[in-house]
């Protein structure tokens, strides 16, 4: 059973990887002298957004811009609009949004009309809020229902003998089961605080 | 395993049937995943001469996934190409030249592997690899034959993500139209032309692809994006979560487990459970078991071979090994006689000697022939002459085979003449040799007591038992209820044992906090004092003798003093359980400790190792992954984000989110639920759709007409619906959607039009 079909001859096989590389292939249809620019992560990218958004918030708030809304005696979702974009709760966000739509005359009009002001969709604020929901507990070794937890190692456990295994765990796995469950405890060294407790 | 419980360590589940058994013989292997390599695909010019006729009809349509980029043109059926947006790109040193691999064909090996870049940042939707990126568009083109100088002269029709971010939308902006020399770009959502494609108008779209899960209303053809929604919940994160799960499960598997193969193994064995919490709570019973939960996976392994030796060779063997003790024997023999001629030669020299003494004419004569031989005196020349006599015919008794018979310790006894005689009449020598004989006494005296005292004990023992038997055959019950509370005790001993065994090799415990208090103590000058005032201190440790046992309880290894060790309680129980087995009618073989600490009767056995397979230790099944659990619990996350701690809404709770809560138009409601739509690669799942419609039925309020309803191709549609908008739209409305060069120099890499399939625009982003 090899992992991969592979060509028995190396000779073979080279032939094969040079049928399949493009690195050489002559690609006319693209412009040479256009360069990539720089690659930038999603928290760059994110970050470099909310600060524009901040700033136009701003604008909008200061200049008077935003005052034309519709308001049958609802309050005006944007100041705390502009608060939650800016603290990134999207729960706060998502309360609010319930609110002013529940405000609102209803119809997808006038909702459109609500939020064609705001931050209307961004990449942070479709995020879904946490549950509200209680969660159900599952073993974590078995991902059987569980009503245990290990108080030692914090791990929930399904029966006695689930636990008799918790407790033969070398040290460190324990953190990897809680870590597949996102429960485990992540140490951050700051770096100002070290050199505030360095001796003088 | 430790031993942590005194009473049923399991509970009793039910036993596999003989039918089960027999198929356990010949259990269904899967194949171990493999790597999802193609083969070389030769480039389609076909589509490209298609389209030189009307090149501004013909689109180049792109559907731009995380897990897979399907390209072709407006006027296909379906996509002509499928490629994972991986680039492997490195210098191959052999060769020495660069080479560049594109999706499917980045696994041609393993060098190919090692390089594999993603375009996308993992785990989103997101690309953020540029480089990555432009290998993979230059691929495609390559692939759809696109064969024109300095642009790729066709419009371009692309999917990007929800909610598209401006740096990624400019980016790939500015690539397409000067990099590629697009004459036209247009964006869309591919969850919208899924939904188009399957003829939606009104209802709740579901798209859960390969980085995460969005949720969008759309009501009369258009997309409600203010209230739609994402889950950070995606085959990719199902992938890696499998993955986490197996290393735990199995921490020392041979074989390293590939996101790739993990995808694989989702595919082909994971399913959305229909009633999760009842079906997981009997996932590993054995009905359950046997109705197929288990999945063997084997991955490839060597048998270690064990070389069947004929007859004839044990037989060689055996004949070789005997002829060496032989011969062994045979030296041991003849170094004995060589010793014992010795002895004798010297026996007969020191006689010679001997009488030379005894007819020596003078003392002085006497005293210089024991110098010589460096005697003290006559007696220890006699002593020496005596003591080999004792050796030679010991040795040669042994020779011969009959055991000289052992004086007793009685006759010994009597072996000392000189204590009956008084000091008096004794000379100097004689007292010496007399003290010698007391001392000799005492020792014989002590071993006859230890002898007395041991037989006193076997008989002790011996009563006891009959005492025992006795009580048995006059009252089993209690005899029997005597045995379970000393079984019960046992166990208790047993758990305490391995308590403290933990809790010593445990730093911060009780046990070993006291033993540290102790050893500081000790290693203390004892109480402070000044020393100037007072003379010196002594803190008499040792004056009492049970000071001492303060090293008893710091001594950390066990029997490491010269104490009688304890009876091992393990033994100990189980001779009691081998008495209740054959006593008692309550007890069988199943309540013995060893049947319930049996680890293949284990849930941990069913979960690590499946069912009773019989070879336990073979390479086979150490190359053998078992999904059990992991079929079920890896597709729930999506339901139940908090089970690999997703801070997170559930995908059903999200929904009613946005049905209940942002819409509040019954009409709206009502339209919403009459259709919710799934599509998108992680909505294959067994029962996904029959769930999702159970979970929403249970969630909402009555009342509502819910229908669920899966895309005809979740994978494909999106692309479909895409090329299906282009050739079903007249070109002046899609003029409304797309960004015309002419409109990209003029407005920007950041401008985009709005439209029912596309995304909105954002004021920070516009």
């Amino acid at each position: 059973m090899p992992p991969t079909p592979q060509p028995k001859d190396d000779a073979e096989h080279q032939a094969l990887l040079d049928s399949m590389d493009t690195y050489y292939t002559k690609k006319p249809f693209k412009r040479p002298e256009w360069k990539a620019r720089r690659n930038k992560n999603i928290k760059q990218m994110v970050s470099e957004a909310q600060r524009r958004e901040a700033s136009v918030l701003a604008t909008q708030n200061n200049s008077g811009a935003s005052t034309p809304l519709p308001t049958d005696g609802a309050t005006t979702p944007q100041p705390s609009m502009a608060q939650a974009a800016q603290n990134l709760s999207t729960l706060v966000l998502e309360r609010n949004l319930a609110k002013g739509a529940g405000g609102g005359s209803s119809g997808p009009g006038s909702t459109n009309l609500t939020f064609a002001l705001g931050p209307a969709v961004t990449y942070t604020n479709i995020e879904s809020a946490p549950s509200l929901q209680t969660k159900k507990h599952y073993c974590d070794i078995t991902g059987l229902p569980s009503r245990y937890t290990d108080p030692k190692t914090k791990l929930r456990y399904h029966n006695s003998e689930i636990f008799g295994v918790i407790r033969t765990f070398p040290q460190g796995t324990p953190d990897q089961y809680l870590a597949a469950r996102g429960a485990n405890v992540v140490l951050k060294a700051f770096p100002h605080m070290a050199q505030e407790s360095a001796p003088a | 395993m430790t031993i942590t419980s005194t009473h049923r360590i399991l509970e009793e589940r039910s036993r596999p049937s003989p039918a089960f058994i027999e198929s356990l013989q010949h259990p269904a292997i899967h194949p171990a995943p493999e790597w999802p390599f193609q083969g070389h695909k030769p480039a389609q010019p076909s589509g490209w001469k298609d389209s030189a006729a009307t090149p501004t009809e013909s689109a180049i349509v792109i559907d731009c996934g995380s897990s897979t980029l399907k390209a072709g043109w407006s006027f296909d059926k379906k996509p002509r190409f499928l490629i994972p947006p991986l680039l492997a790109k490195y210098k191959d040193r052999k060769y020495n030249k660069y080479c560049a691999f594109v999706g499917y064909d980045t696994y041609a090996d393993a060098t190919t592997r090692g390089q594999i870049r993603n375009a996308f940042e993992s785990f989103t939707s997101v690309p953020v690899n540029w480089d990555v990126m432009e290998g993979v568009l230059d691929y495609t083109f390559l692939k759809l034959g696109v064969d024109s100088e300095g642009s790729i002269a066709r419009p371009i029709l692309m999917t990007e993500p929800v909610a598209n971010l401006g740096y990624t939308r400019r980016m790939m902006n500015e690539m397409l139209f000067e990099g590629y020399g697009a004459p036209s770009v247009t964006y869309g959502l591919d969850s919208l032309f899924s939904y188009r494609y399957n003829r939606g108008t009104s209802g709740l779209v579901i798209s859960s692809g390969h980085a995460a899960t969005h949720v969008i209303p759309v009501l009369s053809g258009k997309p409600q994006l203010h209230s739609c929604a994402r889950l950070n919940w995606g085959g990719a994160q199902a992938q890696e979560y499998l993955q986490k799960l197996l290393k735990l499960k199995y921490p020392n598997f041979p074989s390293k487990l590939y996101m790739e193969h993990m995808e694989s193994l989702l595919k082909r064995f994971a399913y959305v459970s229909k009633d999760y919490q009842a079906e997981i709570a009997n996932y590993l019973d054995w009905n359950g078991l046997e109705a197929g939960n288990d999945i063997v996976v084997q991955y490839p392994f060597t048998e270690q071979v064990i070389v069947e030796k004929s007859a004839e060779e044990i037989a060689r063997q055996e004949e070789r090994k005997k002829e060496s003790g032989r011969r062994l024997q045979e030296q041991a023999a003849k170094m004995r006689l060589d010793k014992l001629i010795k002895k004798e030669q010297d026996l007969e020299y020191y006689e010679s000697v001997l009488q030379q003494l005894r007819d020596a004419p003078t003392k002085k004569e006497q005293k210089r022939i024991l110098d010589d031989e460096e005697f003290k005196d006559e007696t220890a020349l006699e002593r020496q002459i005596r003591d080999l006599k004792q050796k030679i015919t010991k040795a040669r008794n042994k020779d011969l085979g009959n055991q000289a018979d052992e004086e007793t310790l009685e006759e010994q006894l009597n072996k000392f003449p000189l204590l009956e005689v008084p000091d008096d009449q004794l000379d100097e020598d004689g007292i010496k040799e007399k003290r010698h004989q007391r001392l000799m006494r005492s020792g014989v005296e002590a071993r006859i007591r230890a002898k007395l005292e041991k037989e006193r004990e076997r008989a002790r023992l011996a009563e006891e038992k009959r005492l025992d038997e006795e009580h048995r055959l006059t009252d089993r019950a209690s005899w029997v209820a005597g045995r379970r509370a000393q079984r019960q005790g046992l166990l208790v001993k047993i758990k305490e044992q391995a308590r403290a065994k933990a809790d010593s090799s445990n730093r911060k415990g009780l046990a070993s906090q006291q033993r540290m208090k102790t050893l500081a103590n000790l290693a203390s000058d004892g109480p402070k004092r000044k020393r100037r005032g007072g003379g010196d201190y002594d803190d008499d440790f040792g004056a009492n003798d049970d000071d001492w046992g303060v090293y008893r309880t710091v001594a950390k290894e066990e029997g490491s003093d010269d104490e009688e060790p304890e009876p091992d309680p393990v033994a100990e129980l189980l001779n009691i359980e081998k008495d209740l087995l054959q006593y008692d009618d309550n007890f069988t073989q199943n309540d013995t400790l060893e049947a319930q600490n049996d680890w293949k009767k284990s849930l941990m056995h069913a979960f690590i190792r499946g069912s009773l397979i019989p070879d336990d230790d073979s390479q086979r099944d150490f190359h053998q992954l078992h999904l059990n659990v992991e079929r079920i619990r890896v597709p729930e996350v999506i339901l139940q984000p908090s089970i690999a701690g997703v801070d997170q809404a559930g995908l059903v709770e999200i929904m009613e989110g946005i049905v209940m809560n942002r819409f509040h138009d019954p009409l709206q409601q009502k339209n919403l639920l009459r259709d919710i739509f799934f599509t998108g690669g992680n909505t294959l799942f067994k029962n996904f759709g029959e769930r999702l419609k159970s979970e929403v039925v249970a969630t909402l309020p009555s009342g509502y007409e819910i229908n669920v309803r899966a895309a005809s191709d979740p994978i494909l549609d999106a692309w479909r619906g895409a090329a299906s908008w282009w050739t079903g739209t007249p070109s002046s409305e899609r003029a409304t959607a797309s960004v015309s060069r002419n409109e990209y120099l003029e407005r920007g890499s950041e401008y985009i039009k709005e439209h029912d399939l596309g995304n909105a625009i954002s004021p920070a982003y516009g």
